[in-house]
């Protein structure tokens, strides 16, 4: 018998959200509550902040369930860069201050809390920190300043002291070797 | 469009999933988008890969009253939604046929203020007992609401710590050097369902499967490794309430090399070879 190609159990939740289905919400945020928490209080540096910011994107989600198409990208993918998206316009309207006492306080990996991820995020979780770990350091900065601090490839350069081409550089060249990586081993994933 | 155009502008696209192009480029890169769909579905590519990146920040519980809040949220804009839509169902009721709107209403007869003043205090009264009855209730439902969003806590809280063990053992065999893995997808059965199989060289494997339907009482999945066609039983799974499961099991040295892996519905306890449909299977 030849399978048939398995549609993601968070696709059909979201179109249950799209009906209207609060239930399916429900299922989505038990899911996602803890990967988009840590990433807000990552970027914002504020339980607080972060707390109103997953408030705002779950939300966001019962309005705007019916735009997520998954020929586009995955749910995962929807979620995330709906809430990076949110936390990176508040971190931006909350000022420098915020933005210098996050960079000084640098994530410290903590084994005991992936205890609240599902076996296959902290396999995804584990992939991804081997792939960043392959990335010459420069590369990984620069991905991490922009990723979690929002900064634009001019502001790198300030902060860091470099060329602008520099940047760019290296920039380009981590995330092509982060593709790389990704690409042949989360697609096993879905 | 020619190739050579799009080339200056894949150049920013990696910078873009990051969201670290400045202005000037975010503009020129936008127009190009709108007319070029082989750099948008491009630019969709380096998105996901870059969501990947959030998986670098330590995972936090939100406090429990935040899911409490955001399904009240949900329901409260419901509410206002049918509300909204309930008003202009009565703006847009049409009037009964035969009915003049120019007849006027019968006056009502000049009421008694003694015995209104007695009804007044009637309807005092009962509109505090219903107050007090309203209140009695929203207490009683609030303090269910607390209990059941306690125990479902407290579940998920030991659901979580069962986890951990074989997240370890999963984290670790992902990390060996010799470690394989193989993706199980669902058969017509199961459409939603997927799995993964990872496993080393002495076969050490871990089976992480989701989106399963419930098995039927008496019934539960096993895992098969099919070898020439021959297959060999594994072990038999449990799935939570969402059809998520993990599975410790050997394979047999016989099966290392070049083995289907399939899941099928069987009796509980397991079978010795397949008796009932095939859920999840990897590819041959």
């Amino acid at each position: 018998m030849q399978p048939e190609p398995a549609q993601s159990p968070d696709v059909e939740l979201l179109h249950a959200v799209a009906r209207g289905d609060e239930a399916a919400l429900a299922r989505l945020y038990d899911g996602y509550r803890v990967i988009l928490f840590g990433l807000l209080v990552r970027i914002l540096n504020s339980r607080e902040e972060a707390e109103d910011i997953l408030q705002d994107v779950f939300i966001q989600v019962w309005r705007r369930a019916k735009d997520f198409d998954e020929k586009r990208g995955r749910p995962f993918t929807w979620l995330v860069t709906l809430a990076r998206s949110r936390a990176i316009d508040r971190l931006r309207l909350l000022g420098a201050r915020q933005r210098l006492a996050a960079s000084a306080e640098q994530n410290r990996p903590d084994e005991a809390s992936d205890a609240l991820l599902d076996t296959i995020k902290v396999a995804q979780k584990e992939i991804v920190k081997s792939a960043l770990a392959q990335l010459p350091e420069e590369q990984r900065d620069t991905l991490m300043l922009a990723y979690f601090e929002g900064l634009t490839q001019s502001e790198i350069a300030s902060r860091l002291g470099a060329p602008l081409g520099t940047v760019k550089t290296r920039m380009r060249s981590g995330m092509i070797k982060l593709r790389a990586v990704l690409g042949a081993q989360l697609e096993n994933f879905g | 469009m020619t190739p050579e155009d799009c080339e200056v502008y894949k150049e920013l696209l990696a910078a873009s999933a990051l969201t670290a192009l400045d202005a000037e480029d975010v503009r020129a890169l936008d127009a190009h988008l709108a007319t070029c769909a082989g750099c948008l579905s491009e630019m969709r590519e380096w998105e996901e890969s870059a969501a990947f990146l959030a998986l670098q920040a330590t995972p936090l519980e939100p406090p429990p009253q935040l899911r409490v809040r955001i399904l009240a949220g949900v329901r409260a804009e419901d509410r206002r939604a049918k509300l909204s839509n309930g008003r202009a169902g009565v703006v847009a009721e049409p009037r009964v046929d035969g009915i003049d709107s120019k007849v006027l209403p019968f006056a009502r007869p000049p009421a008694n203020i003694w015995t209104s003043l007695g009804s007044a205090g009637a309807i005092a009264a009962t509109l505090i007992l219903a107050a007090l009855i309203i209140s009695l209730v929203v207490l009683w439902q609030q303090n269910r609401t607390t209990q059941r969003e306690l125990a479902r806590l407290t579940a998920q809280m030991q659901q979580a710590k069962a986890q951990l063990d074989h997240q370890r053992a999963v984290v670790q065999l992902l990390t060996s050097p010799d470690a394989q893995m193989a993706k199980l997808a669902g058969t017509d059965v199961a459409p939603a369902a997927q799995a993964m199989l990872a496993y080393d060289k002495s076969g050490h494997a871990m089976l992480m499967a989701k989106g399963l339907p419930a098995a039927p009482e008496g019934k539960g999945y096993q895992l098969w490794y099919i070898m020439g066609g021959k297959p060999m039983p594994g072990k038999m799974l449990t799935t939570d309430a969402v059809g998520n499961a993990i599975l410790e099991d050997k394979i047999p040295a016989a099966a290392l090399t070049g083995a289907i892996f399939a899941i099928t519905l069987e009796p509980k306890g397991g079978m010795p070879s397949p008796t009932g449909a095939i859920y999840l299977r990897s590819a041959a």
